[in-house]
């Protein structure tokens, strides 16, 4: 096996939202690496903190209320947040790109889909070519995605919800970027739908090599795509690990096992599904200590005061004080 | 332990359900400006109110030869008219006409706009397609024209103007409130209420109008504001409350002759009028940031 | 496309039944003698009886509204009872004033309005956008005819910069344009603000920054383009609205356009000038609005589609 270069490393990033009326700390102090060619999936509720992890990467958090309160976001060991917005201009979209989460509405209406594509190639068209060779290109890109080149001189709202997709990812991958970041992908889709974008996505992903975080809180399109998994909660990632780790292994978060119990299973016959009790605190008013811990059934009172602690296996990390007991028990 | 969940979840719906207006009105206080404009419009209210305590009427219709055109002063403060008229006593007096005329024909206007745009909105189908057809004719002729023609044809006094003002405001009224229900209609509250067979009125009265009445507020508050321009203006044009009854608008149409000498006699009816609306147009700028925050961001 | 311009102007033919009935029907409310009004104070009882009997005016209401609808779809609007001239002849007369107060209005009111609007939006929160709004709020809160008043005490009085009066040059319209143009200013700024404020908030915008484009081409290329709409409905409708509104405007500038026309025959009682003037107003009001949803073609591909399905 070759050499995994490290790609994307986040460090004890923090990121939060400023309003009038409160403060919302939407991520607090998370870290994941992500290697060249792997996928890694951050898997959570609705305001987890996931899309916000996502946006700060490309720094494109809403101007007047996101606050990156600290952490470093290195990118082939560039630190993001150093950067000026002229060169954050000429990372994004080239060297790194996203799908966002609503095909339906990520299109500009009033311009040709032909024309969003080509916007982005002639963006970043560092080498100068020619307009025929970009046209060529998004002809290229279309048929990348599978929609036929001739419709690029139609509208987004001819197309389908699927072939709007297609078209974003068409959009992201124009420039051949090193990280892809989907965040919710094909939620918005139908089911059938959801199975062609993914299967797209992981073709195109092998064919040119990218890496990508897929944000999701469909576990199954963990399952079928990442290496790595990272389960955010409450702006903290849990736990993370490989998918091999999450989907296998021995020790896990409350929560990851809340995640899983929640899934339907086949096999086994039960009468119900078990939620996880109680609902996510409100980031603007975040628990002391374990974030989880007021859901928690392993509650302890030292969970309500001290951070957790964090076990370790290799690359498994899980932030939970249950770990600490075994730890010195040992 | 699971018992504290449950007092832990009844206090989150606690905090919830801290009443709408009470939200609204806690945000409507943090903006300046929307402050700044009510206590405005209270001062002009109180003026209104205490006009008979603050000056007598008469002082405000009584021709005093030796003192016309007379400039602003300590014995007057606004100056005199042409007929030695205390400027001052008839703004003071002319504020209850503007604040009727203003308040009256929106309050009737949308009313009677908000029932036949409600019933509109809810109905749908052809009787909804009729009546929007004749509104939007209506709405072809130009405001001002028609409620000029209304108060000629009615004869010019206070009431006449009021209710060409409300006639002519009315399809544009019935048009902002139909299409505030048709929002809320459309959602899919109002279709579970549907489906849980709640009768039509009930829904009417419990879901569409408590969501609709945002926007209706906000337009109404604003409206009182163009209404008191707009009945200015008739005044100005010499159709509207006729001399010597003190009227801001009538006020300026007889300092028009006068405006190049005595400028006074045009600019203090004139910034009675601007603050009036300018107090009403906060409150409702205000208002509507209060009651949808998710615009200011 | 054809059609549907069709299918507009047709609809407007109901719009001149409803809008004739409603406004003969007012005029109607107290009885008028047009035999008086044309034969003058010094005529016999009798020959004012005969001239009304002529008119048709011992007839019905409907029986009249009837009449002069026939006439009106003949292309005959008839002649003024007080100046006995052709309807149509003194409309059109005081036409050029009116739409050139109103289009001079129009054009300052869009480029002040829409400018100050983009602004204000753009550096949403900066002291732009709080001078902007305030202006905003002054321009739609004081009357135009008071804020044209003071505008000559203050140009032509003392400055005497400009004419105060007539029609007669360029010069002589500034001072109406501007004092026209401040509602209009306002509603423009305001509108073209909240629009474009919700336009950069979309997410298409988020995906063109997100391709590392500028900010400028952002703004100008994926928020300002779909935030036009609403504003061009905006300048429509107050153009429209403008050519029947610019009566106490015409009132401070002694411009003799079409608003002061109907407020005199208003007040005369001069009945087929007031319903003539109208009907024409409400016509040009239809085509300016039907003109503002071709422009949307051009704007909305969206919109486009649909016509040329219609």
């Amino acid at each position: 096996m070759e050499e995994k270069k490290t790609l994307l490393e986040i460090k004890d990033l923090e990121v939060i939202y400023q309003t009038d009326e409160a403060t919302v700390h939407a991520v607090n102090r998370i870290n994941f690496s992500l290697n060249e060619k792997e996928t890694i999936g951050l898997v959570g509720e609705t305001g987890a903190g996931k899309t916000t992890t996502a946006l700060t990467v490309l720094r494109l958090l809403p101007e007047r209320t996101g606050r990156i309160k600290g952490g470093q976001v290195l990118f082939r060991g560039e630190n993001l947040l150093d950067k000026s917005v002229a060169e954050m201009r000429r990372v994004r979209g080239a060297e790194i790109s996203i799908i966002f989460q609503d095909p339906m509405t990520a299109l500009n209406p009033a311009l040709t889909v032909g024309d969003q594509v080509l916007e982005s190639l002639e963006i970043h068209n560092t080498a100068g070519k020619s307009r025929q060779e970009l046209n060529a290109r998004v002809d290229e890109l279309f048929n990348l995605v599978g929609i036929p080149a001739e419709r690029k001189t139609e509208y987004p709202h001819q197309f389908s919800g699927g072939m709007k997709q297609r078209i974003v990812i068409a959009i992201a991958l124009a420039c051949a970027p090193q990280l892809l970041i989907a965040d919710e992908p094909t939620t918005a889709l139908d089911v059938t739908i959801q199975a062609q974008v993914l299967k797209l996505m992981e073709n195109l992903k092998e064919e040119l090599g990218t890496s990508m975080i897929i944000i999701t809180h469909d576990l199954g399109v963990v399952a079928e795509t990442c290496d790595k998994v990272a389960i955010m909660y409450a702006g903290e990632i849990v736990e993370t690990g490989t998918a091999e780790d999450i989907f296998n292994g021995k020790e896990h978060h409350p929560y990851t096992v809340g995640l899983f119990n929640a899934i339907p299973n086949l096999d086994e016959k039960e009468e119900r599904l078990r939620p996880i009790d109680g609902l996510m605190p409100d980031p603007a008013n975040l628990p002391k200590g374990c974030k989880f811990g007021p859901r928690c059934p392993h509650f302890t009172e030292a969970c309500g005061i001290e951070m957790p602690y964090i076990y370790k296996e290799k690359e498994h990390r899980i932030m939970c004080n249950l770990f600490k007991k075994e730890a010195a028990d040992e | 332990m699971s018992k504290d969940k449950e007092i832990v979840k009844a206090e989150q719906s606690k905090v919830k359900k801290k009443s709408r207006a009470q939200e609204t009105w806690r945000r409507f206080k943090k903006n300046k400006l929307a402050v700044f404009g009510m206590i405005l419009f209270f001062i002009i209210l109180l003026v209104t109110i205490l006009a008979d305590v603050i000056v007598s009427y008469d002082v405000s219709v009584t021709q005093v030869a030796s003192e016309r055109l007379q400039g602003p002063s300590a014995s007057h403060w606004f100056g005199t008219d042409n007929y030695g008229r205390d400027l001052f006593a008839r703004i003071v007096h002319g504020a209850r006409n503007s604040l009727l005329v203003g308040f009256g024909s929106v309050i009737i206007g949308v009313t009677i706009g908000g029932l036949l745009g409600a019933v509109c909105g809810y109905l749908g189908g052809r009787f909804d397609a009729i009546v929007m057809r004749i509104l939007d004719s209506i709405m072809c002729i130009p405001s001002a024209m028609l409620a000029l023609a209304i108060v000629a044809a009615l004869g010019t006094s206070l009431w006449n103007v009021l209710m060409a003002m409300t006639i002519s405001s009315v399809p544009r009224y019935c048009r902002i409130i139909r299409s505030s229900v048709l929002g809320v209609t459309g959602q899919t509250y109002i279709e579970a209420a549907h489906s849980c067979g709640t009768p039509d009125f009930q829904i009417i009265l419990k879901h569409v109008l408590p969501n609709a009445i945002g926007p209706i507020i906000v337009e109404s508050t604003m409206a009182v504001g163009s209404a008191i321009i707009s009945a200015a203006g008739i005044s100005f044009v010499g159709m509207g409350i006729q001399p010597p009854a003190p009227e801001w608008g009538a006020m300026l149409n007889e300092a028009k002759t006068y405006m190049t000498m005595y400028p006074y006699m045009v600019l203090f009816p004139g910034l009675a009028i601007g603050f009036t609306a300018l107090s009403m147009n906060l409150m409702g700028d205000g208002l509507r940031d209060a009651l949808d925050p998710k615009l200011k961001n | 496309m054809g059609k549907f311009v069709l299918k507009r102007l047709l609809a407007l033919i109901p719009t001149i039944l409803i809008i004739v009935f409603v406004v003969y029907f007012i005029l109607d409310l107290t009885p008028s003698s047009p035999g008086q009004l044309i034969l003058g104070q010094m005529a016999t009882e009798e020959a004012v009886e005969a001239k009304n009997i002529e008119l048709g005016y011992d007839k019905p209401f409907l029986v009249r509204y009837v009449k002069y609808i026939i006439q009106l779809f003949q292309g005959d609007l008839g002649t003024s009872w007080v100046t006995g001239k052709g309807v149509l002849e003194s409309v059109f007369a005081r036409f050029p004033v009116t739409v050139t107060l109103s289009a001079g209005a129009t054009v300052i009111g869009i480029v002040i309005g829409v400018l100050l609007g983009i602004l204000a939006a753009v550096k949403q929160y900066s002291i732009f956008d709080a001078a902007g709004t305030t202006l905003a709020m002054i321009l739609a809160s004081f009357p135009a005819f008071w804020i044209g008043m003071m505008l000559v005490i203050l140009f032509a009085q003392e400055l005497g910069w400009l004419p105060s009066y007539g029609a007669d040059s360029i010069a002589h319209y500034i001072l109406p344009w501007f004092t026209t143009a401040c509602a209009f200013i306002a509603s423009q700024l305001r509108m073209t603000r909240t629009s474009l404020l919700e336009s950069i908030r979309m997410d298409y915008v988020r995906t063109a920054r997100a391709k590392g484009q500028k900010e400028s081409v952002v703004i100008y290329r994926h928020a300002l383009r779909n935030a036009l709409m609403p504003v061009v409905t905006m300048a429509g409708m107050n153009f429209g609205t403008l050519l029947g509104g610019t009566v106490t405007v015409e009132t401070v500038f002694t411009l003799n356009g079409v608003g002061t026309l109907i407020l005199t025959s208003i007040r005369s009682k001069d009945v087929p000038v007031v319903i003539g003037a109208i009907v024409i107003l409400a016509i040009c009001y239809t085509l300016v609005m039907l003109v503002v949803d071709i422009l949307y073609g051009f704007i909305d591909p969206q919109v486009k589609a649909r016509y040329i399905k219609n």
